[in-house]
């Protein structure tokens, strides 16, 4: 019998083990889908194509003429979503954060001196804060400007277009990023629990069996890195599969860049796997361990928000991390639309990552077994 | 004239648990015999399987099975040799004919040696008809004629089982011995481990009597049984619990005269002339539902005369 078919006749068994309990299969493909379309939801904004977007803004309004007429010209302004209030209800809606800034014009009533324009704002909300500053004094510039020089110098002598920049071919939208994100932190947490799975299965009588038949002990963790690593590829093709036909998640245009860079993805998640049976003790202790080092890895490598949220600090820690590089491969291999050459640095980072794990859980676990069969009790 | 040599334990020191849990043990099986290694719970029974089924290397002494070590061939070692752990624990979620498939292409069997040899693991365990049932519908007998039959697929001539009675019922019990005779008779080497001194004597050819990984006795359990009384056979034992007044009582009437029986809170000594009427009185002391955590009987007195034999 050759090795390869021991192999993947270990990895057979794990694949009718998986299949032999239909509502877990079920779940262990719903549960990415619902997670990735949950995230792309929350953090979905329509495209600048599709319809601008408008800040929601509050406006107390000044007694005197110049304040009364920048706000009219605030509530006809298509980049914010403007509403009259008074003084008593802007501090009310700004504490329940509906909405999040207020601009208080009355300031406006006097220009003796230098008037200071308020603006309010909730404190987790100082972006909003700084892009209302902004729309409010081109809004203020341009009327003081109108009343001053006259309606022919309103007009700046140039115009601003944004442009989206991502790669060759962008298509961005929430959804590309957070079918990417969930999808490799999914495909971390099913890694983690075929290594529990490995631990359990060590423990039975039926590990016994296995460690007393012949089969070599590399041929046993191969057949679970080939096993946990096919479902994984499995897993994530039909998460992406709902992603495009769902909410339009492109793949391409190397479809070979976007499937080496999977297939990277599910050995790397196959190996983490095999690291926490190594390295985690009793299956509880490992579970605890495994779910925080994945949720740390997970927000550190902007799988859940892009990392230029991150401190500066934090985004060159980022960068030692297989997450990023596997976020960046993906979505370097979807949205970004790179090609083959583009995706290959992140696939070499997350591949290396993998042998590294491997071979640390290899060495571990090989030394485990050394022990047991001197008679510790590991 | 005998049959040869299929196990050969010489000189075994193995450690279990930081523990030396057999030392210095000699031991031999023959094709087509069934023996019964009996003592008392960390006596080195399942560490001797353990060392056999070649699950853990021993720190002195040579395993042998028909004449090969395990460290000259680890796989050609392992097809020899069918190990039935504890509990009989096979893959819950598969059915019958997946876990029998499953462990005979890990023994390299393919196409027709496949299919005929699952077909022979589903006669042996009597689960034709429960072919496509997954194993966690089975019933605990069920389970060990599997796991048994799983063992079996490469046809080894030795096959180590710990404790196969542990979980079945009487008449489940004597299926599985009647099931075992007939592999003898075929030409297996069984070595078991069994708490129950009855089993040993009705079911087994031969029975080693460990005591702290130590080998106090070996022989024919009707030699063993029937030695003269050569001097008092005396047994230790601590009880699970202490005893009630009136399970005390019910005990002592049952013993036939002659049999000494002592309890003091959870230690109780139970002596009588010859093992054989010893046996006798601690499956009467057993049969009253007594809990025994241990027992233990002084090396060199249970059965002097079958040890010489």
């Amino acid at each position: 019998m050759t090795y390869l078919s021991l192999i993947l006749t270990l990895a057979g068994k794990d694949w009718r083990l998986f299949w032999a309990d239909r509502r877990a299969a079920v779940l262990a493909f719903t549960v990415p889908i619902l997670l990735a379309s949950a995230f792309g939801l929350i953090f979905d904004r329509p495209s600048p194509a599709d319809a601008q977007m408008r800040l929601p803004l509050l406006i107390v309004a000044g007694d005197s003429p110049f304040a009364r007429q920048v706000a009219a010209d605030l509530e006809a302004c298509p980049r914010v979503e403007a509403r009259i209030v008074s003084r008593n209800q802007a501090d009310r809606l700004l504490e329940e954060r509906r909405p999040s800034v207020a601009v208080i014009l009355s300031a406006f009533d006097s220009f003796a001196g230098r008037p200071t324009l308020e603006i309010y704002h909730h404190p987790l909300c100082t972006m909003e804060a700084q892009w209302a500053e902004g729309v409010v004094t081109e809004v203020v510039m341009k009327r003081y400007a109108a009343e001053r020089f006259g309606p022919f110098a309103v007009r700046p002598p140039f115009e601003t277009k944004a442009v989206a920049v991502g790669g060759p071919e962008t298509r961005f939208n929430a959804y590309s990023h957070s079918f990417c994100g969930m999808t490799i932190q999914y495909l971390l947490f099913w890694g983690m629990e075929s290594g529990l799975l490995l631990l359990r299965e060590r423990r039975r009588g039926v590990g016994q069996r296995l460690r007393a038949g012949p089969v070599p002990f590399m041929a046993l963790l191969l057949g679970k890195v080939v096993a946990t690593a096919g479902l994984a590829l499995l897993q994530a093709l039909v998460t992406f599969a709902f992603g495009y036909l769902a909410f339009g998640v492109t793949v391409g245009p190397s479809v070979v860049a976007f499937g080496i860079m999977a297939v990277a993805v599910c050995l790397f998640a196959a190996a983490v796997g095999l690291l926490v049976a190594a390295i985690g003790g009793t299956e509880s202790r490992a579970r605890s361990v495994s779910v925080l080092a994945i949720l740390g890895l997970s927000m550190l490598g902007g799988l859940w928000v892009p990392t230029f949220l991150l401190p500066g600090w934090l985004r060159d820690v980022s960068l030692s991390l297989p997450t990023t590089w596997a976020m960046r491969g993906l979505e370097g291999a979807t949205w970004q639309g790179r090609d083959f050459l583009d995706t290959l640095p992140s696939v070499a980072a997350v591949l290396g990552f993998t042998v590294l794990f491997l071979a640390g859980a290899w060495w571990k676990l090989a030394a485990s077994e050394k022990r047991e069969r001197r008679g510790v009790i590991v | 004239m005998p049959l040869p040599v299929a196990i050969r334990l010489e000189n075994v020191t193995a450690h279990y648990a930081a523990v030396r849990a057999i030392d210095g043990l000699s031991l031999t099986v023959h094709r087509g015999e069934v023996l019964a290694l009996i003592g008392p719970n960390g006596s080195g029974k399942s560490t001797t399987l353990r060392v056999a089924a070649g699950l853990l290397d021993p720190v002195a002494g040579t395993v042998e099975v028909d004449g090969r070590t395990r460290t000259a061939d680890p796989q050609r070692y392992a097809r020899r040799v069918g190990y039935v752990p504890q509990d009989a624990d096979l893959y819950d979620e598969l059915t019958a004919v997946q876990n029998l498939e499953f462990f005979a292409r890990l023994y390299g069997l393919r196409g027709f040696e496949l299919d005929a040899a699952v077909c022979r693991g589903l006669a042996r365990a009597k689960l034709i008809d429960r072919a496509t049932a997954r194993v966690r519908t089975f019933s605990g007998g069920m389970k060990q004629r599997l796991s048994i039959a799983v063992a079996l697929l490469p046809d080894p001539p030795v096959l180590l089982l710990d404790e196969p009675t542990a979980a079945l019922d009487p008449a489940s019990r004597d299926a599985l011995f009647a099931d075992l005779h007939k592999l003898r008779d075929d030409g297996h080497a069984i070595l078991l481990t069994t708490h129950h001194l009855d089993e040993a004597e009705q079911g087994c050819d031969r029975v080693a009597i460990l005591d702290r990984g130590r080998l106090i006795a070996d022989g024919p359990p009707g030699e063993l049984l029937r030695a003269k009384p050569t001097g008092r056979a005396v047994l230790f034992g601590r009880l699970g619990e202490p005893l009630p007044k009136f399970v005390e009582r019910r005990v002592r009437q049952r013993l036939d005269p002659g049999i000494e029986l002592e309890i003091t809170g959870r230690r109780m000594r139970l002596s009588a002339w010859g093992s054989n009427d010893l046996g006798r009185a601690l499956a009467i002391v057993l049969s009253e539902g007594v809990q025994l955590d241990a027992f233990r009987t002084p090396a060199g007195r249970l059965e002097p005369k079958a040890k010489a034999a």
